[in-house]
């Protein structure tokens, strides 16, 4: 039994992908409630991601963790979506969609979206290519300034000053809304946590949550870019 | 009434087949969506022309051997009806109407509107049976089972194993058929035996079979005859990982 001898089965494919999905799911939460403490402050936000960065070993651990996460949910998205375009041959002259929506239809388009926006924020604020001008500054704290640490406060206002960089940040989020609107009752389903009472509440939960992290992470980039937060900088 | 009728033609599997129009100008509204077709087919045949082959026979809603995929849903847009329960008059005059196989990989044309479905027999032959000898039928009460499960496996057996969630779902993915089948032998006391090795059996010649993968359009469910429900789907995803799990 290889480590990928699950692609050979719909259902345990179908379980990868929802079992990766809840841990993405909790990260882009996590992520999301962590940032926000942006539009706190500096302060606030420095310690926060000072915080972070203090883990060391553990938050290599966790990037890892997410990064298997992740893979394996690209490539069983890749098998799923080669797999159900073989078994429908001759499309129908005529189609009616009922239930199904535009979210759910475009799931791949959506992902692949993510994922090159993935890249693209990772190279902005991770890895600090995309722009070096905002990387690397400091902010010397505590009394009379005696502490130094990164200013990670900085690098994201400078960087969301930006108009370009700022809408690309909005485009990305509204993908990731548009396939957690789909995702997030779906994944309920496909682990089984379904049935005639519940799953009308998960699906109108999944709509209210995608709806939230549209909210929260478009929150960012445009009160920034807009000046009103972090207008003095 | 007048209706305008686009229906596919194909002369076996490796034909390219299109969509033909005939004009039918006398419809009555009491007559089924295949009487309709009948009566097509008496013209047809009066002017010397290849009937169209497609699929019937109880006609009264119950054996699922009617299909066709009427203006882009299996059954026709009708809640909860099959097309040979479907009746013109809920089409209006002048309508046109696109008349086109159940598509499935796995649901090969035959013939014009004729697909075939075997593959679902085949896996009925996986596990979708009893293989213990349960004599003849017992004091009703000797078997005390819950109300809840016996009624929701009443509502899964009611599956006739048509196709339309096949032909509905964008994916092909059997998993409605193949899930009301699984669900109405676990719910029950003499499906216990076999569960976990019939679970494995049907989903692995689900799988052989070339159908897709769900991800949970729900087309299925809304395209149901006998508006199974997608509840099942989640079922069989547990019974199916517990089996994979324990089951060896
Ligand atoms: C942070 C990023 C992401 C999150 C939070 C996320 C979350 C999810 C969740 C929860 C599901 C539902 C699983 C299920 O139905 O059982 C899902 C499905 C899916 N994801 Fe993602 N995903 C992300 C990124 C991606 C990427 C980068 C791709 C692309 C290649 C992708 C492609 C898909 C596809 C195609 C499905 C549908 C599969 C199905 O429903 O069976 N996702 N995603
Ligand atoms: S012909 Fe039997 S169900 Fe329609």
């Amino acid at each position: 039994m290889g480590l990928f001898s699950y692609l050979k089965s719909t259902i345990l494919s179908k379980i990868v992908m929802a079992g990766t999905g809840v841990i993405l799911v909790l990260f882009v939460f996590g992520h999301m409630v962590g940032n926000l403490q942006i539009l706190i402050g500096r302060e606030v936000f420095n310690t926060y991601a000072h915080f972070l960065q203090s883990l060391g070993e553990l938050l290599w651990l966790v990037r890892i963790f997410l990064f298997i996460c992740l893979i394996l949910h690209i490539i069983t998205a890749i098998r799923l979506y080669f797999l159900n375009k073989s078994t429908k041959p001759a499309k129908y002259q005529v189609k009616a969609y009922v239930r199904s929506t535009l979210s759910s239809r475009t799931m791949i388009y959506g992902g692949i979206a993510i994922f090159l926006f993935l890249v693209y924020h990772l190279l902005h604020f991770t890895a600090g290519v995309a722009d070096s001008s905002i990387y690397g500054h400091v902010e010397r704290y505590g009394p009379l300034g005696i502490f130094e640490r990164q200013d990670a406060y900085y690098m994201v206002i400078a960087g969301f000053r930006s108009v370009p960089v700022s809408l690309i940040y909005i485009v990305g989020v509204i993908f990731l809304a548009m396939h957690l609107n789909h995702s997030v009752q779906s994944m309920f389903q496909t682990l089984s946590i379904a049935g005639p009472r519940l799953t009308p509440v998960i699906v109108r939960f999944s709509r209210i949550f995608a709806f939230i992290v549209a909210t929260g992470y478009i929150l960012m980039p445009l009160t920034i870019m807009l000046g009103i937060v972090g207008g003095g900088l | 009434m007048k209706l305008t009728l686009h229906i596919w033609r194909q002369k076996d599997a490796n034909d390219k087949g299109i969509l033909e129009t005939h004009i039918a100008d006398d419809v009555s509204e009491d007559m089924s969506f295949l009487e309709m077709l009948d009566v097509l087919n008496e013209d047809l045949i009066l002017q010397d022309k290849e009937p169209v082959t497609f699929d019937h026979d109880c006609r009264e809603g119950i054996c699922g051997t009617c299909s066709l995929t009427i203006n882009g849903r299996p059954h026709g847009h009708e809640k909860a009806t099959t097309t040979c329960q479907l009746h013109m008059r809920k089409f209006t005059d002048g309508e046109e109407i696109f008349i086109e196989p159940f598509r499935a990989k796995a649901f090969p044309v035959i013939k014009d509107l004729v697909v075939d479905r075997s593959p679902f027999e085949r896996i009925m032959q996986a596990g979708g049976f009893i293989s213990i000898h349960t004599g003849a039928a017992q004091d009703a009460n000797a078997l005390p089972i819950s109300k809840i499960n016996a009624e929701l496996a009443m509502d899964a057996a009611a599956c006739i194993g048509c196709g339309a969630c096949v032909a509905a779902c964008p994916n092909g993915a059997a998993m409605l058929f193949v899930s009301a089948k699984v669900s109405q032998f676990a719910l029950l006391p003499q499906g216990q035996p076999e569960r976990q090795k019939r679970a494995l059996a049907m989903v692995n010649k689900m799988d052989a079979e070339g159908f897709g993968a769900c991800t949970n359009h729900y087309e299925c469910e809304a395209s149901c005859p006998k508006e199974v429900s997608v509840r099942f789907i989640a079922k069989l995803n547990r019974e199916f990982l517990g089996a994979s799990l324990f089951e060896h």
